[in-house]
């Protein structure tokens, strides 16, 4: 088979759409850091995180230190339920990193810790009552593993009548079969 | 449709399928396990296999330009080939269908353009040669002129050179593709961890 070097011509084009290439990565990495490395968006939890330095530290990722420092220990303590920060305070003791649970940049709507109850509404009910945990409308003290019991509180009163008979036990699992696409609006069937 | 047409075709074929496997796998994958496959430790792992077996496609190209090699390496053409489609494919299931950030967007892009050209390369181009070649040789032998025969081959020389734009894309991409790999790759471990 012939062999034929690549012409001279083709080399230089070669040669600057590299260093054109490098220098628009460069730029970029200061500029729109998410844009060019972020794998995803982040979750409605961290949406306010602006700079990547936040979270991750230099070739050693999303560390237990950076977490803390938002995550703060003595004010993680006193805002979750005694089963719930004992276990994270096991967890850390023992070294154990966040980023064995939890995980980001998976979408504004998305689920950040693995292995947690599945919420059957989706994430877009967090969005549509403005709420942004399950204990918000439901009763869980009784654990993750048993039946969650419906509150009679405004923001569930205000849900049932918002959905004029659509929003019922039983009819809430299923959001998006009304809110196509994740919009609050729906649109009026033809009769 | 000519025989070279139909090649194209199928080799075009091929890739969709293969990029749409690739993908289809990482899914698959993804949705077994709850977190996006290429986020997971294996989901790493089958990023650097994949990253090692196409470091292996360049033992050819270096052997080839090495003066002191005597001949060509068809043997190493053969793991260039070979390794040209699998490594690619493991980077695929590595990727799966997400895309956000630009760096391994355009990382993935610039592989799938060295494969297509390669692959249009080996097997379209060299159709289109060896056709172009046997017909003027054909004609040449019955008596006509240089010129004459060219004439005629006009379809077939037209169709040789445009596909000789994409052996001729190859290398070029290539040192596009390794820029943004070591990008990806460097981001990766900074962002991510060592």
């Amino acid at each position: 088979m012939r062999f034929l070097p690549l012409p001279g011509s083709t080399v230089r084009f070669v040669v600057i759409v590299t260093a054109l290439l490098l220098a628009w990565l460069v730029w970029g990495s200061f500029k729109h850091p998410e844009a060019f490395w972020a794998p995803g968006n982040l979750s409605r939890f961290h949406a306010d995180i602006v700079a990547c330095g936040d979270c991750h530290q230099p070739f050693r990722g999303a560390t237990v230190g950076k977490c803390i420092v938002c995550h703060e220990e003595k004010r993680f303590a006193a805002r979750s339920r005694p089963m719930v920060s004992e276990f994270h305070q096991k967890w850390i003791r023992e070294g154990k990193s966040c980023a064995g649970c939890h995980t980001e940049h998976r979408g504004a709507l998305a689920q950040i810790t693995v292995g947690a109850m599945v919420n059957p509404h989706g994430e877009f009910i967090f969005r549509a009552t403005g709420t942004s945990s399950c204990s918000a409308c439901h009763d869980i003290s009784a654990g993750f593993k048993s039946r969650t019991h419906l509150l009679d509180n405004a923001i569930v009163r205000h849900l049932m009548e918002e959905g004029e008979g659509a929003h019922r036990p039983g009819k809430m699992a299923s959001c998006l079969a009304c809110h196509i696409g994740g919009r609050l609006e729906i649109e009026e069937e033809d009769d | 449709m000519t025989v070279v047409t139909g090649r194209f075709l199928i080799v075009i074929g091929c890739v969709v399928a293969i990029i749409v496997g690739g993908f289809l796998i990482e899914v698959l994958l993804s949705l077994q396990s709850g977190w996006l496959f290429g986020h997971t430790q294996t989901g790493h792992v089958v990023g650097w296999i994949g990253l090692a077996v196409i470091l292996t496609v360049f033992v050819y190209p270096i052997k080839k330009r090495d003066g002191r090699e005597s001949g060509w390496p068809k043997g190493w053409f053969m793991v260039h080939q070979a390794a040209g489609i699998v490594g690619p494919l493991l980077i695929l299931i590595h990727a799966g269908p997400h895309f956000h950030a630009l760096v391994p967007i355009l990382a993935l892009l610039a592989m799938i353009i060295v494969v297509v050209s390669g692959v249009i390369g080996v097997a379209v181009h060299r159709k289109a040669l060896r056709l172009l070649n046997a017909a003027r040789r054909e004609l040449l032998s019955q008596g006509l002129s240089y010129e004459d025969a060219e004439d005629r081959l006009y379809d077939l020389a037209s169709g040789e050179e445009t596909f000789r734009i994409w052996q001729m894309i190859h290398t070029p991409v290539v040192v596009m593709f390794l820029v943004l790999v070591i990008a990806h790759v460097l981001g990766a471990l900074y962002f991510g961890g060592v």
